[in-house]
C-alpha cells in the first residue's frame, strides 16, 4: 500500500484559473438549450436530452442522500471527512426539484403513455392508479419535498454539531437516517419508474429502482473520492483525508461497481429466461443498430474496466487511476442513462446529439455553482463528530465525568 | 550436569527472541531490523497493531494471485464445460433457444469463480505460510505463550544471513528489550 504516488503524497494545486468554469457551462449550456428547446424541429430532442441530463445529476443528489444516511446507519467513523460533500450533494434536491420543471411541462410529449387510451391500452389500465396525470405530479412534488427534508435535516443537524460539539445531534441524525432510509427506497423508485422506466410503460422490471440506486451511488462513489482528493492537495481536506480513508472510498466504489454489474445482469438475465414478448420487446429494441454496441460498452467499460482495473489493493490509492476511472465513470454513466432513455424517441441507434451536451452543461454549471456555494459558506467537514478522533486514530483521554462527548455542553 | 550443557549446545539454535512491553517498542525495534537488513525474522503481537507491515518492510501480500488465478480458472472452467456438455456432447432444443448462450451459463461459471477463488485465497495462504504443521520450535519457549496475553516478541532467525549471536542480540539490546533468550530448533 505504499507505491512512490499515494494520495498522500500530493503536490499542492491552485484551482483559482478555473474558478469561471461552472458559469462558462451555465452560459454556453443555456443558451444553447434555450435555442433547442424554443425551435420547433429540436423541441423534442431537447426534452429527452434534458430528462437525460436530468437522471444523470439526480444520481449525485439521489447517491450523495444515500451515503449520509449509510455512514450514520452503520454508525461509521471513517466516512467523517467526506460526509460534508455527501450532504452537500443531497441538498442540491430543491435545485433538481427547479430543474423538473421543463420535464413537467414537456411531460405530454415526452411519456406516450399520457396520451394512450387505457380503455384500449391493456399494459396502461393495468397500471392505471400509478400512471395517471395526477398522480405523476403529486409523486413528482412528494419526492421532491421528503428528499429536500431528509437532507436539510441531515446537514442542519450536522452544522448544528459544529457549532455545539456533544452526541445529541448524531442521535438526530441516525434517527432520521433509520426513517429516511425507508422514504428514500420509496420515493426513489417512483421516480426511477415514473420518469424513465414509464418511457414504455408497457414494461415492467421489478429490478429497475435497485438498478438506478446501484447506477447512482456508483457515480457518486467516485466523484466524490475526486472531489476529496482535489480538496485535500487544495488544503481544506489535508489533515483529515489520510490514506484509509480513500482506501475505503475507493473499496465501496469498488464493491459498488460489482453490485452493479450484478443488479444489470440479474435484471436481464430474469427477463431473457422467462422469454416472454412484453419484457423482451423492452432489450430487443435495445439491440437494434448501434445501442448493441453500447450495451456492449457498458458490459465491458461500465463493468469489466474499472473491475479489472481495481482488484489490485494498491489501486484504490493510486491517484491518475481513480481520476481516470472518474472521467471514465461519468462517460459511462452518460452511456447508462441514454441506454435507458433514449430507444424511445432514436429507435435507430445512438445518437450523440449537441442538445445532450448544453443540456448536460447547463445542469452540471448549475449544481456546480450551488454546490460551491454551499461548500464556501460551511465548514469543509464535520469539526466536532464525536467519532472524529477515532477517525483519525487519536486517543483523547475521557474527562471527569465520562468522555466529554456524552453531554451536550461537554465540548464548549 | 556437563553432559546436559553438552546436549544443549549440540542442539542448533533456532533464532533468537527478544520481548517487549509495548507496542510503540515493538514497532520501533521492528524498524531497527529492517534497516538492519534482516531478511528471515518475525514479529508477534497479541493483536493486530497498525503500520506494523511498514515498519517490518513488508511487501503487499501474493495471496491475491492466488485467488485471482483461481477465479479466472472458475470462470473459463465454468463456461468451457457448459458449452461443451449443452452444445456438443448432449445438445437439447429448450424453448428455441441457442444451445450456448452465455447468459444462462453465467450463473454457475461465476459461483465457479468464486469458489476457486477463495479456494486459492485459503491454500495459497496456507501454502505461502508453510501450514499445516505440527510443531514449531518456539512452541519450546515457555514465555512464549504471552505473545497471546500482553507480550511482545521480535525474533530473528539464526538462517538469517545477516544473523551473528553476539552483534543481533546487541541490536536487540539497544531496541530496549530486557528478556532475550535463544530458541533451539
Amino acid at each position: 500500500m505504499s507505491s512512490p504516488t499515494t494520495t498522500t503524497e500530493l503536490a499542492p494545486l491552485d484551482l483559482s484559473k478555473w474558478r469561471k468554469v461552472p458559469m462558462i457551462l451555465i452560459v454556453l449550456g443555456g443558451i444553447g438549450s434555450a435555442v433547442g428547446a424554443f425551435s420547433e424541429s429540436t423541441r423534442l430532442q431537447f426534452g429527452y436530452s434534458w430528462l437525460q441530463a436530468f437522471m444523470f445529476c439526480l444520481s449525485f443528489t439521489m447517491g450523495g442522500m444515500f451515503l449520509t444516511m449509510a455512514h450514520h446507519l452503520f454508525d461509521a467513523s471513517w466516512s467523517i471527512p467526506l460526509r460534508r460533500i455527501n450532504e452537500h450533494l443531497s441538498c442540491l434536491a430543491p435545485v433538481m426539484a427547479v430543474l423538473f420543471i421543463p420535464i413537467a411541462l414537456m411531460a405530454k410529449s415526452l411519456y406516450p403513455w399520457m396520451t394512450s387510451n387505457p380503455a384500449e391500452d391493456h399494459a396502461l389500465a393495468s397500471k392505471l392508479p400509478l400512471l395517471t396525470m395526477p398522480m405523476f405530479y403529486a409523486i413528482a412534488v412528494f419526492c421532491f419535498v421528503c428528499w429536500t427534508v431528509i437532507a436539510f435535516g441531515l446537514r442542519g443537524a450536522s452544522l448544528r454539531q459544529d457549532v455545539t460539539g456533544g452526541a445529541a445531534p448524531t442521535l438526530r441524525m441516525r434517527m432520521i437516517s433509520a426513517i429516511g432510509i425507508f422514504v428514500f427506497a420509496l420515493t426513489f423508485t417512483l421516480a426511477a419508474i415514473l420518469w424513465m422506466k414509464a418511457l414504455m410503460h408497457e414494461w415492467f422490471s421489478t429490478m429497475y429502482g435497485v438498478w438506478y440506486f446501484a447506477a447512482s451511488t456508483w457515480i457518486t462513489l467516485i466523484t466524490v473520492y475526486n472531489i476529496a482528493l482535489i480538496l485535500k492537495r487544495m488544503g481544506p481536506l489535508s489533515e483529515v483525508m489520510k490514506e484509509k480513508q480513500f482506501y475505503f472510498q475507493g473499496s465501496v466504489f469498488f464493491a459498488f461497481t460489482v453490485f452493479y454489474a450484478y443488479v444489470t445482469f440479474a435484471q436481464y438475465f430474469i427477463i431473457w429466461n422467462a422469454n416472454m414478448p412484453e419484457e423482451t420487446f423492452w432489450y430487443v429494441l435495445r439491440e437494434k443498430g448501434s445501442w448493441w454496441d453500447i450495451s456492449m460498452l457498458i458490459i465491458f467499460g461500465h463493468f469489466f474496466v474499472p473491475f479489472l482495473a481495481l482488484l489490485r489493493i494498491d489501486a484504490k490509492l493510486t491517484p491518475w487511476l481513480m481520476a481516470f476511472l472518474a472521467i471514465w465513470a461519468w462517460i459511462m454513466h452518460f452511456c447508462d442513462m441514454s441506454f435507458n432513455i433514449m430507444p424511445v424517441f432514436h429507435k435507430e441507434g445512438f445518437v450523440l446529439h449537441w442538445l445532450d451536451l448544453t443540456t448536460l452543461a447547463f445542469m452540471v454549471g448549475v449544481l456546480a455553482t450551488v454546490f460551491l456555494k454551499y461548500f464556501a459558506a460551511h465548514p469543509p467537514y464535520p469539526l466536532r463528530d464525536p467519532r472524529m478522533a477515532e477517525n483519525l486514530g487519536v486517543y483523547l483521554p475521557p474527562g471527569p465525568t465520562g468522555p466529554s462527548y456524552i453531554s451536550e455542553s461537554g465540548a464548549h | 550436569m556437563a553432559e546436559v550443557l553438552t546436549t544443549d549446545s549440540m542442539a542448533a539454535p533456532y533464532g533468537i527472541v527478544a520481548e517487549f512491553d509495548t507496542p510503540a517498542a515493538t514497532m520501533h525495534a521492528a524498524e531497527m531490523i529492517r534497516d538492519s537488513g534482516f531478511k528471515r525474522w518475525d514479529v508477534f503481537t497479541p493483536y493486530p497493531v497498525h503500520g506494523m507491515d511498514e515498519a517490518m518492510g513488508m511487501r503487499s501480500s501474493r495471496v491475491g494471485w492466488f485467488s485471482f488465478i483461481g477465479g479466472v480458472t472458475g470462470y473459463t472452467t465454468g463456461m468451457i464445460m457448459i458449452w461443451w456438455m449443452n452444445a456438443i456432447d448432449y445438445p437439447i432444443v429448450i424453448g428455441g433457444k441457442p444451445m450456448f448462450s452465455p447468459m444462462s451459463a453465467f450463473p454457475p461459471s461465476y459461483e465457479l469463480t468464486i469458489l476457486l477463488g477463495s479456494f486459492g485465497a485459503l491454500f495459497g495462504m496456507l501454502f505461502m505460510n508453510r501450514l499445516p504443521r505440527l510443531h514449531h520450535p518456539l512452541l519450546k519457549y515457555g514465555r512464549f505463550k504471552q505473545a497471546t496475553h500482553d507480550k511482545f516478541f521480535v525474533v530473528v532467525e539464526t538462517s538469517d544471513p545477516k544473523y551473528s549471536a553476539v552483534e543481533t542480540r546487541r541490536l536487540l539490546e539497544s531496541a530496549g528489550s530486557k528478556n532475550i533468550e535463544v530458541v533451539e530448533e
